[in-house]
């Protein structure tokens, strides 16, 4: 019976603690899941369990017991590990059958009829048969991640451990992933352990655990954790009360209050506990700024926008509008164009064909650009901070890019950092900080020159669930207070409620662009936007 | 070690070096520098060490001393010696050039007489070699144009009779290609081993072999083999290159030269391991190597400076990296040919066996086969 013990396992790199101690107990045919934000040590568990991470404690599989790497090694034959990161595990210049020889190679694998007949069903349910010549560097994502998968599960592998394996996926080939997995899992009795960014998965697994900060905060069934915090939650409060968080129509409170009870989703947890260890969020607030009315109404608008490398068009006439005081998300999984529009926008890629226009004036050559640039603000896929200097002077560099006088910048950068609440982190380096404190600060140095629009590309990707929606909250606030226009990518396709209109983007052209409100009345029984959007990407095949 | 993992691992490689066009780095790098540099580099010759006999003893002979004292290209010593055993400092390698202004030098230019001046100079350098004569010859007709009053009439009067001892033939490609062989075959092998290695880390496929039962004796050899078996090749078109392109001798042992030169790129592609090792980025990697092959591999090969003629530091410094054995191996089966009865080949063989030895172990020792 493959079973894994995990006992008092805990990483540390260098000086960092990855993760706490965890004991875990598993066996064949389960669906475990590890929950939360990227560095609350999820991987770090992952890479412990599949031997190729020193780590204290023990690990048992199979009535193996081991406690380093080396250790490790005699339980590899039976272990498929897949690394976090889109089709990381292959190789570009190699074709699908390349890449199922050299992995069956290397796993020593007997290539007679059974094999054959098993590698043949995985490349039927990856649907993959008719590309396997392709090489694996010109795949789509979700195609590429589905290669990977079955890479991982040629060796028909007693343990499975998939870190973030449909991250930046599109949800059509997610879905088809998760086909894969409960196929392979029923029949061949593996035990699965699978990380996930989606709270929405939680519900295919037969446990969860829920990661922050280096610790399981809880672990159970995704119904059993939603029952824990049901008498925590209620419908959004009016007025705020004391020790409770009121984001996203959830009031949660940990004593009771005068209020009508909401169903809870597994996010809640991650409030409740936040609520716990650090009591209410700090209260955001944006600058005061005076509206200047003489700003268009349409920000931008492009027109058949394209963009093409080489023979590969990321971007297919493209034509999408932005309104002031309008929060747009454009999203898409990795690898749809998101960036490369933004990028086209900003000037940082030459537009090959369409026309763009930006406060109403046709944008031509970076002369025009030159005299916007002052009303642009922009935060980049990965922040780009400069890592060797505090948030003050990162502040005050960008400030003086902006032209902004030395003599306010002092003041306003206290302003900013008091509003937004990272006053206590002012002097501490950008790699120091949570992300979600590193989230807030870049949005500063973005608008301190204070933009009509605000461009942003992926915030939010694999910032925690509280942090995620505090952003969301200061967003909502900069749009309201200042009127400004937002345009914002994202692949978490749940995050399209936040916005007021979406455009949906799939292997570089426009597939949905629609308000939020008319996407529901579109989509009555749609339980939200994955099922909206999962509904686009099978229209547009 | 199981073959088949090998074999696979073998095969990937070679796909991805032909399709990502590395291949094109692989062949076209090592022959490249080979052209430019055997055609491109000439070199001066400074502070030559020089021993004047003179036996003349006259006004005219130290007007010829004093003109050799006077310029910074030689370091002259006079001294009264007999010829023989003049010829022995050469060979000792503690002079380069010997001067011997004849008896008589000052009557046969008073009387107008034709008089010569003989020349020795260590020819093992060729290139040192020549451009000494050339130094010579100007400083002893300057002298004399000095007295005569016009170089025509100076150059009729006096014959320099210039002899090189050891290397009579006096080409600069013989000294310089065997060097070049020398740097390039610790260039390139290094390069194509350490990024082999380092994209599998940039890219995350590493993954693969972190995570799967191959073992690091296998993975090593799947790596390494494929470079061991491409440079392999770049042997045979450098012979070629060398003895058809730029008409060098070969006296020696074929067997020798192919032998050492495995044992090289052995040495060369462990260099590109332990880089591959403290490296996670090609780019890094790439830089990393090539600043620690060209340099020493420049310096201590002997194209531009002579080991023997090196002082101190420098000295011990060339005995450190490898290059200077093998150089050493090179220009022996090309110029000389003693072969492994010279017991310093021998003994310099052994060297470079040891320094692939302890290098690829200790490339083995680092490699780790988990996340750092």
């Amino acid at each position: 019976m493959n079973r894994l013990q995990v006992r008092k396992v805990s990483v540390t790199y260098r000086k960092k603690t990855g993760l706490k101690p965890v004991s875990l107990e598993a066996t064949g045919g389960e669906i475990i899941g590890l929950i939360g934000a990227d560095g609350a040590g999820k991987s770090s568990l992952m890479h412990a369990i599949a031997g190729i991470k020193s780590f204290d404690g023990e690990i048992e599989f199979d009535n193996h017991i081991y406690r380093s790497p080396k250790e490790a090694e005699k339980v590899k034959g039976s272990i498929g590990f897949m690394p976090q990161g889109l089709g990381l595990i292959l190789y570009e210049q190699l074709g699908v059958n390349e890449h199922l020889d050299f992995f069956a190679d290397i796993r020593g694998i007997k290539q007679d009829s059974a094999f054959r007949a098993y590698r043949e069903r995985l490349l039927r349910m990856a649907g993959l048969s008719d590309f396997t010549e392709r090489q694996a560097g010109r795949l789509s994502g979700g195609m590429m991640q589905k290669l990977a998968l079955i890479c991982t599960l040629l060796h028909r592998p007693k343990l499975l451990l998939l870190d973030e394996p449909t991250t930046g996926v599109d949800p059509l080939s997610r879905m088809e992933l998760w086909d894969i997995l409960n196929d392979i899992i029923t029949k061949e009795k593996t035990l699965c352990i699978v990380s996930t960014a989606y709270m929405a998965e939680a519900t295919q697994m037969d446990r969860v655990l829920l990661f922050e900060d280096g610790e399981i905060i809880d672990k159970g069934k995704a119904g059993e954790l939603i029952e824990k915090v049901r008498p925590f939650s209620y419908e959004s409060a009016p007025e705020p009360f004391e020790n409770s968080i009121t984001i996203h129509g959830y009031t949660y409170s940990l004593k009771p209050l005068k209020l009508k009870p909401k169903e809870p989703t597994l996010d809640a947890v991650f409030f409740i506990n936040f609520l716990k260890k650090y009591g209410p969020i700090p209260e955001i607030s944006i600058v005061h700024k005076d509206r200047d009315e003489d700003v268009p109404a349409t920000i931008m608008e492009a027109k058949g926008l394209t963009k093409r490398f080489g023979k590969f068009v990321a971007n297919d006439h493209i034509d999408m509008e932005l309104n002031r005081g309008e929060i747009l998300g454009l999203l898409g999984a990795n690898g749809a164009g998101k960036t490369t529009f933004i990028k086209m926008l900003l000037g940082l890629l030459p537009i090959d064909e369409g026309e763009l226009f930006l406060l109403g004036k046709r944008i031509k050559s970076a002369n025009d650009r030159q005299m916007l640039k002052a009303k642009i603000g922009y935060v980049s896929q990965h922040f780009a901070l400069y890592k060797g200097m505090s948030v003050r002077e990162n502040l005050r560099y960008f400030a003086n890019m902006h032209r902004i006088e030395p003599e306010r910048t002092s003041g306003l950068i206290k302003e900013y950092a008091n509003t937004l609440g990272f006053y206590s982190y002012l002097d501490a380096l950008p790699t120091d900080l949570p992300m979600g404190i590193n989230q807030r600060f870049s949005v500063a140095a973005a608008i301190m020159h204070e933009p009509v629009v605000l461009f942003l590309d992926e915030p939010t990707s694999g910032v925690d669930v509280v942090a995620r929606a505090t952003f969301w909250e200061m967003l909502q606030r900069l749009k309201e207070e200042w009127n400004i226009a937002i345009l914002i990518t994202t692949h978490y396709m749940g995050e399209a409620e936040f916005c007021d209109s979406v455009v949906l983007l799939r292997d570089g052209k426009k597939i949905a662009d629609d308000t939020v409100k008319n996407l529901y009345q579109i989509h009555p029984d749609a339980h939200n936007f994955e099922d909206i959007f999962l509904d686009y990407y099978k229209k547009a095949f | 070690m199981r073959i088949g993992v090998i074999k696979a691992y073998f095969k990937k490689e070679l796909l991805d070096i032909y399709r990502s066009k590395l291949i094109l780095m692989v062949y076209i790098m090592p022959s490249m520098i080979l052209i430019l540099f055997g055609y491109g580099i000439k070199l001066e010759v400074t502070h030559t060490r020089t021993l004047i006999i003179d036996n003349d003893q006259s006004k005219a002979s130290y007007d010829l001393v004093s003109a050799f004292e006077h310029s910074k290209y030689f370091n002259s010593e006079v001294k009264n010696l007999s010829e023989n055993k003049a010829l022995n400092l050469i060979k000792q390698d503690k002079k380069d050039l010997i001067i011997i202004i004849p008896e008589s030098f000052e009557k046969h230019l008073l009387k107008g007489l034709k008089t010569s001046v003989g020349v020795y100079i260590d020819g093992s350098f060729p290139s040192r070699a020549k451009t000494t004569e050339n130094y010579v010859n100007g400083v002893i007709y300057d002298a004399i144009m000095k007295r005569s009053g016009s170089e025509a009439e100076s150059r009729a009067l006096i014959t320099i009779n210039a002899r090189n001892l050891f290397n009579q033939s006096l080409r600069d490609e013989d000294m310089i290609v065997p060097g070049l062989i020398g740097l390039v075959l610790l260039v390139a092998p290094a390069i194509l081993s350490a990024l082999l290695i380092v994209k599998e880390k940039e890219k995350g496929t590493i993954f693969n072999f972190y995570s799967s039962p191959v073992k690091k004796s296998e993975f090593l050899a799947a790596k390494l083999l494929p470079v061991l078996v491409l440079h392999g090749i770049n042997i045979f078109i450098l012979f070629l290159w060398a003895i058809y392109l730029f008409e060098l001798p070969f006296r020696g042992s074929f067997l020798l030269y192919i032998f050492s030169s495995f044992i090289y790129i052995i040495i060369s592609l462990s260099v590109g391991l332990l880089v591959s090792i403290i490296t996670s980025s090609q780019i890094v990697a790439l830089v990393l190597t090539l600043i620690i092959t060209i340099i020493p591999g420049f310096l201590y090969s002997g194209m531009l400076m002579p080991i023997s003629s090196m002082e101190g530091e420098s000295v011990i410094e060339a005995h450190i990296y490898p290059v200077m054995y093998y150089t050493h191996i090179l220009y022996d089966v090309f110029l000389v040919g003693d072969g492994l009865s010279a017991s310093k080949n021998l003994l310099y063989l052994l060297i470079l066996v040891g320094y692939a030895t302890i290098l690829l172990s200790i490339g083995a020792l680092l490699l780790k086969k988990r996340v750092a």
